[in-house]
């Protein structure tokens, strides 16, 4: 098992960067997500701890070695991509033992095969071609592909992208389920924030090739480090509406919410979750606005209003029923409120 | 598709291999069976002298062909059953040559018929390895090719398939006859004489460089498209796993190519049992000759304009069992994976 330290990570085609300067210790046994939408890095990112792009700058280390001159065979780690990258002419048994097989690793391979298949429930398909899979028994086998030799690291590129909705649930459970047995360093790129949130030990947040944030799942959607984490973290969204601050008042159409624990004055962002604000039934809340719209969601009612040119969300009573255009009132607490710059997007100090 | 839309769809281009393709390969199969011949007759006619002091007559016999009203020579189709193939393969003669008394193999490569299909299966088999490996290995090349230069090097590499095949031939004869550049170099290197066009096996080697040279190009295209479209994250995992660069193409890119391999070899089988370009444009029929040549032979008319159209049927219809039995090992193979990949 290893640990694995990024240092100063930079990649770039020409003036397009791709990734800037990713500082980063990953511990040995951690379970860290790399998340962001397309185009971010994540997945760059990974491609350059595994070897398959080379990085413009920085250093990668992995267990007490600097791996930028390695191939990637040399750098004992396993990865599984988003496409499966099964070998079609192979059945399921020899796909799961090529790295034994290629590698010419001593011992009882097909042992090995059979504990690998057995980790992800495949030892009754190991006579089949990929073909002759679904897409879920495809992705277990390029994960047991990745256990069977184990390597120091797990490399994990979307894998359940490929997955319909219910069959990313389950296998979701089986890999985090894996990840504790295992206990081996992984690294896993997702674009899915409920993947990030729902496996991580830490979560790395990425745009543009920059890191927005690093931390616990919790840490981030408790705390987003900007308006940028802030809108990507969560379902639904932040609620994030621009505003003036006076005294420790956010004013902006239809809204005053007091007694915000802050020194700023001036323009800024208001943020906060639509779970945790309610529908104030007196009409005595904060912020007061014509019904834009009703979402029935099973468990709950969304109600939206337009309010500061942004639409502002808010989780009520699954009884609660109303009509378009009439009006509601939030109640939104400045407990539960997150202030940022509007210049710069970041967290404003308390 | 509706079946009368189907019908509209595909019925002309049935209809018109049924007209071209079909229909003749019919006619050849019948006529391998038959021997056509002029008509002729005796007529016996009665000279007569002058008659002085006595006339003396005397008959005499000729045979002369039999001509219709219009005075068009008459002929004659007859059934001789197998009788033509026994011509063509003369058993005989392959008995004589391997009982006591025969010389063997030299005295069978005597027969013309063995001796184009011992060359047409050489050719054949020999072309077949070496066009796949020249065509892999140039695309692999090209594939791994800086991209400004893909271009220009594939318009090079493409340049033997688009000569004309005689020119082709032709051109290679001339760089090796007499003192032609290359044998001349060849001369200089090696210090003596070389005369590539008298004897067989020399001419046969040329044979065999100008075919590689000419479709190694075809293979190259197709392999190189083929190569576009090798799965990238396959590729990678092999990386990942610790294929080297050898068993990165024999696990990932060779059973990926294999369709298109087994569809070159096809193509190059069908068109290579049919040599006959190398046969004209390098002169070599004193010393080999092809199946496809030995057809071309039996048609060409001899001195007195007849020509042998029952033996060429004959011979055109084991060319083309000789195709079919070659084919069947990779048609086995496509039916088989296609087999496989449906279930």
């Amino acid at each position: 098992m290893a640990e694995i330290k990024l240092a100063n990570i930079t990649k770039r085609w020409g003036s397009f960067v791709g990734v800037q300067s990713f500082d980063l210790t990953i511990e040995d046994k951690e379970f860290l997500v790399l998340l962001g939408p397309s185009g971010c890095g994540k997945t760059t990112t990974m491609r350059m701890i595994a070897g398959l792009e080379d990085p413009t700058e920085g250093e990668i280390h992995i267990g007490d070695r600097v791996v930028n001159d390695l191939d990637p065979k040399d750098r004992d780690v396993a990865m599984v991509f988003q496409s499966y990258g099964l070998y079609p002419n192979m059945d399921v048994y020899e796909n799961i033992r090529f790295p034994l097989k290629v590698r010419k690793v001593e011992g009882d391979h097909d042992a090995m095969v059979r504990r690998a298949a057995e980790m992800v429930e495949l030892t009754e398909f190991l006579h089949r071609k990929p073909a002759a899979l679904s897409g879920g028994q495809r992705q277990r086998v390029a994960l047991a592909r990745a256990i069977v030799r184990q390597p120091q690291v797990f490399l994990m590129d979307e894998p359940l992208s490929n997955l319909d909705a219910k069959l990313r649930v389950s296998t979701r459970a089986q890999l985090k389920n894996l990840s504790h047995e295992l206990q081996v360093t992984t690294i896993y790129v997702t674009h899915d924030q409920i993947e990030a949130m729902t496996l991580a030990d830490r979560v790395v947040v990425m745009e543009k090739g920059i890191v927005q944030q690093v931390g616990t799942p919790t840490e981030i959607y408790d705390n987003p480090a900007n308006t940028f984490v802030a809108s990507f973290i969560g379902s639904p969204a932040m609620n994030l509406m621009e505003g003036q601050i006076e005294g420790g008042v956010f004013r902006c159409d239809h809204v005053e919410i007091g007694g915000l624990d802050t020194a700023h004055s001036g323009p800024a962002i208001l943020g906060f979750r639509a779970e945790d604000a309610a529908v104030a039934p007196d009409g005595a809340g904060q912020i007061t606005a014509p019904i834009y719209s009703l979402e029935l969601l099973g468990d709950a009612v969304m109600v939206t209003v337009r309010t500061g040119g942004a639409l502002v969300a808010v989780k009520a009573d699954k009884d609660y029923r109303a009509n378009i255009g009439d009006p509601v009132s939030f109640s939104v607490p400045a407990s539960i409120c997150h202030l940022f710059d509007q210049g710069s997007g970041e967290r404003l100090a308390r | 598709m509706k079946t009368k839309t189907f019908i509209m769809f595909v019925g002309p281009s049935v209809f018109l291999m049924f007209l071209f393709i079909a229909a003749p390969l019919v006619s050849v199969f019948l006529q391998s069976f038959q021997v056509t011949q002029g008509v002729f007759e005796e007529v016996i006619e009665t000279k007569c002298t002058p008659g002085f002091p006595a006339q003396i007559c005397t008959e005499e016999a000729s045979v002369r062909r039999v001509l219709d009203d219009d005075g068009n020579p008459v002929s004659q189709t007859s059934w001789v059953g197998l009788d033509t193939y026994r011509t063509v393969l003369d058993p005989d003669a392959v008995s004589a040559a391997f009982d006591e008394g025969g010389s063997g193999w030299s005295q069978l490569m005597t027969i013309d018929f063995y001796k184009a299909l011992r060359f047409t299966l050489t050719f054949t088999l020999i072309t077949l390895p070496l066009v796949i490996g020249t065509g892999l290995a140039i695309a692999l090349a090209v594939n791994r090719c800086v991209e400004s230069l893909k271009g220009p090097v594939i318009f090079v590499s493409l340049l033997p398939f688009i000569i004309t095949p005689v020119i082709g031939a032709l051109s290679i004869r001339w760089l090796f006859i007499g003192d032609g550049i290359m044998t001349a170099l060849l001369e200089n290197w090696t210090g003596q004489d070389i005369a590539m066009f008298a004897q067989g096996w020399t001419i046969e080697l040329l044979m065999l460089f100008y075919r590689v040279w000419h479709v190694a190009p075809f293979a190259f295209v197709i392999f190189y498209a083929a190569l576009q479209t090798v799965n990238q994250d396959t590729l990678e995992s092999a990386i990942i796993d610790g294929a080297s660069r050898w068993q990165r193409l024999k696990y990932v890119v060779i059973p990926h190519l294999m369709p298109l391999i087994i569809f070159v070899a096809l193509i190059h089988l069908m068109d290579c049992y049919r040599v006959f370009e190398e046969i004209i444009g390098f002169s070599s029929q004193a010393h080999v000759i092809s199946l496809q040549w030995l057809t071309f032979d039996y048609l060409t008319p001899d001195d007195s304009g007849n020509r042998a159209i029952s033996r060429a049927a004959a011979n055109s219809m084991l060319t083309m069992i000789g195709i079919v039995i070659l084919l069947i090992p990779l048609l086995r193979r496509t039916y088989r994976d296609h087999k496989n990949s449906s279930h």
